[in-house]
């Protein structure tokens, strides 16, 4: 068997990589996709867990988080698009009008 | 009507008949748009139904229902007044989009449908008794308001305070599931009654510490408390008035009840149960408020844009209440939840003068409201009755919610009678209220005492009249609360206790 230390590290890194990628990327798009690596960094977690401990609520926990992702991205892709109809833009550079 | 009658009628689903009434609304109203193409009468049947929750939810309230729902959802004088208080932000925001210039005309059934979704997902966060149930709840209103914050008409602004709430918000979701993920792995259960004695057990593992600092973080998006604040100003000033009112009553105030109900009662039972010290996380939470009241006031004064001058004082005001997750005892508590009805009586009428005065026309910036009273009178006294209300100025609601607020962190129930452990946060706070008197007087100043910019017209306002009735019963509200504490309190007290009753 796997010791759970692997799934966590592994979480750990997926999560930064999406962290990172969030806080760097100037393209939303990219943006977007770095939150579902986030995302899928808890699923791993949960699933883990779920195994180990045999409570099946992680595993009930990842079907909502999957449902919850799809959601968020459907409408996070159609407010981009919107915002490239309006702004002519999706660059997080040129949507920067509002500050303080 | 008594409670008995109303669970005869619907059996099980008793507890959580409030919230399937307007889920009723949620599906009917972008039906009724479609076929009818009224915005008059999608509003007037969305208020039916909001209406109707709300008279049985306030029957179930009065008459102290408790009881669950297959185990997943739990009704108790807790959630009942949280849900109250949801939906009459709900029910003030419809009443006055109905009339506003800010929202769509293309999609107002939908407009209907998120805002009532969104609430929905308010009231099942103050219900559901495991984690699970918080985390959907809060995503149905972040999803929600994602879309409703994009859908206003012709302004760049909106496209760009939707990507940006966009982004945030799915970051913070991100750092809360992977909190919940790593609390559930620490403790072993998304139970939130069970959480208290598995802490109490577990101690602080490192995985339980990561948990909690990710969960905190997440949330802590939600009620806009600094550092975690700078969508705020932006995604308020972007939106639509009637979206901004339900962001800073209504959103802000779930992340506070997600705090309550996960983060204090899972501490409190830690240290009554097992004698686990809290102090740390007491700390924290306190740092966290001291911070968002000094930033969010001392921003504020540099604002020139109204809206965004509101929604730094609502970061400061989400600071004040934190005094309650910092102090953890029930008196705060009381004071925390009479401080958040008020607001939503004091930040929503102030919001909804700003609303009204863009539909005749008139700016957002300070400088526009030069001379506002001559050329509308009452409205410059209800603004003023708000801001005053806000600064905490007697004898208005403001003052004295911050007073049972404050004096939470000062106040001990036992011998000594005086905290001394907590009173560098109220003497913080206190200071806090003077400096934000100063913005808030900068707006008063405008209206009563400049003179209006040369060309601008003079003519008498006269704002549509659904948002005067909504100003109307936001001005009584603030007057009756400040006079008469007792209403809500009482209520703010069994709701305290039922929280935390079982750790006393």
């Amino acid at each position: 068997m796997i010791p759970i230390e692997y799934f966590i590290t592994f979480g750990i890194i997926l999560f930064c990589i999406g962290a990172y990628g969030v806080m760097s990327k100037s393209s939303t798009i990219v943006v977007l996709m770095c939150i579902e690596l986030m995302l899928n960094a808890a699923n791993i977690n949960f699933v883990a867990f779920s195994a180990f401990t045999g409570d099946v609520m992680g595993q009930v926990m990842v079907i909502m988080t999957i449902s919850v992702a799809a959601a968020e991205v459907a409408v996070g892709i159609a407010i981009v698009l919107n915002a490239y109809k309006v702004r002519k833009t999706v660059s997080t550079e040129g949507l920067a009008s509002m500050r303080w | 009507m008594d409670a008995s009658m109303i669970s005869d009628l619907f059996g099980e689903v008793t507890p959580i008949i409030p919230a399937v009434i307007m889920i009723v609304g949620a599906l009917l109203t972008p039906a009724l748009y479609y076929g009818l193409k009224r915005r008059d009468v999608v509003t007037a049947a969305a208020m039916v139904v909001i209406i109707a929750s709300m008279v049985v939810n306030a029957i179930l309230l009065s008459d102290d229902y408790a009881g669950t729902y297959s185990g997943i959802f739990e009704y108790n004088a807790f959630s009942g007044l949280m849900m109250l208080l949801f939906q009459i932000v709900a029910s003030l925001t419809l009443f006055v989009s109905v009339s506003s210039t800010e929202t769509t005309i293309l999609h107002y059934g939908a407009f209907n449908s998120l805002m009532i979704i969104s609430a929905v997902g308010m009231m099942f966060v103050a219900m559901s008794t495991d984690l699970v149930g918080i985390f959907v709840g809060v995503e149905a209103v972040s999803i929600s308001s994602y879309a409703l914050v994009t859908m206003k008409r012709a302004d760049p602004r909106a496209a760009e305070a939707g990507v940006k709430y966009v982004i945030i918000g799915g970051m913070s979701t991100a750092l809360t599931i992977y909190g919940i993920s790593m609390i559930y792995g620490a403790l072993g259960t998304l139970e939130i009654s069970e959480l208290a004695a598995r802490l109490g057990s577990e101690g602080y593992t490192w995985t339980f510490v990561i948990g909690l600092i990710t969960m905190v973080a997440g949330y802590g998006f939600k009620i806009a408390a600094v550092p975690f604040h700078m969508w705020a100003p932006d995604v308020y000033e972007g939106a639509s008035t009637p979206v901004s009112i339900l962001l800073a009553a209504g959103s802000k105030k779930m992340g506070l009840v997600v705090f309550f109900k996960v983060f204090m009662v899972m501490f409190v039972g830690a240290k009554v149960v097992s004698g686990l010290d809290i102090e740390a996380v007491q700390y924290i939470f306190a740092i966290l408020a001291a911070f968002s009241m000094t930033v969010g006031n001392i921003v504020a004064i540099a604002q020139s844009n109204i809206k965004r001058m509101l929604a730094y004082s609502s970061i400061a005001q989400a600071g004040y209440i934190l005094i309650a997750m910092a102090v953890m005892t029930d008196y705060a508590l009381t004071g925390a939840m009479f401080h958040m009805f008020t607001h939503v009586f004091m930040k929503g009428g102030a919001f909804l003068i700003v609303g009204a005065l863009v539909c005749v026309g008139i700016g957002e910036k300070i400088t526009d409201y030069n001379g506002l009273a001559k050329r509308a009178p009452f409205l410059a006294f209800a603004m003023l009755v708000f801001l005053f209300s806000l600064a905490g100025i007697p004898p208005l609601a403001g003052f004295t919610s911050k007073f049972v607020l404050f004096s939470g962190a000062i106040f001990d129930e036992g011998p000594g009678g005086v905290m001394t452990q907590w009173i560098w946060l109220a003497f913080i706070a206190i200071l806090n209220s003077a400096i934000s008197l100063y913005y808030y007087v900068r707006v008063v100043k405008a209206m009563f005492i400049e003179k209006p910019v040369k060309g601008a017209p003079a003519g008498s306002i006269r704002i549509p009249r659904t948002f005067m009735a909504a100003i109307v019963v936001c001005l009584v509200m603030v007057v009756v609360l400040g006079i008469y504490p007792d209403l809500i309190l009482g209520p703010c007290k069994d709701a305290a206790d039922a929280l935390l009753g079982a750790y006393l």
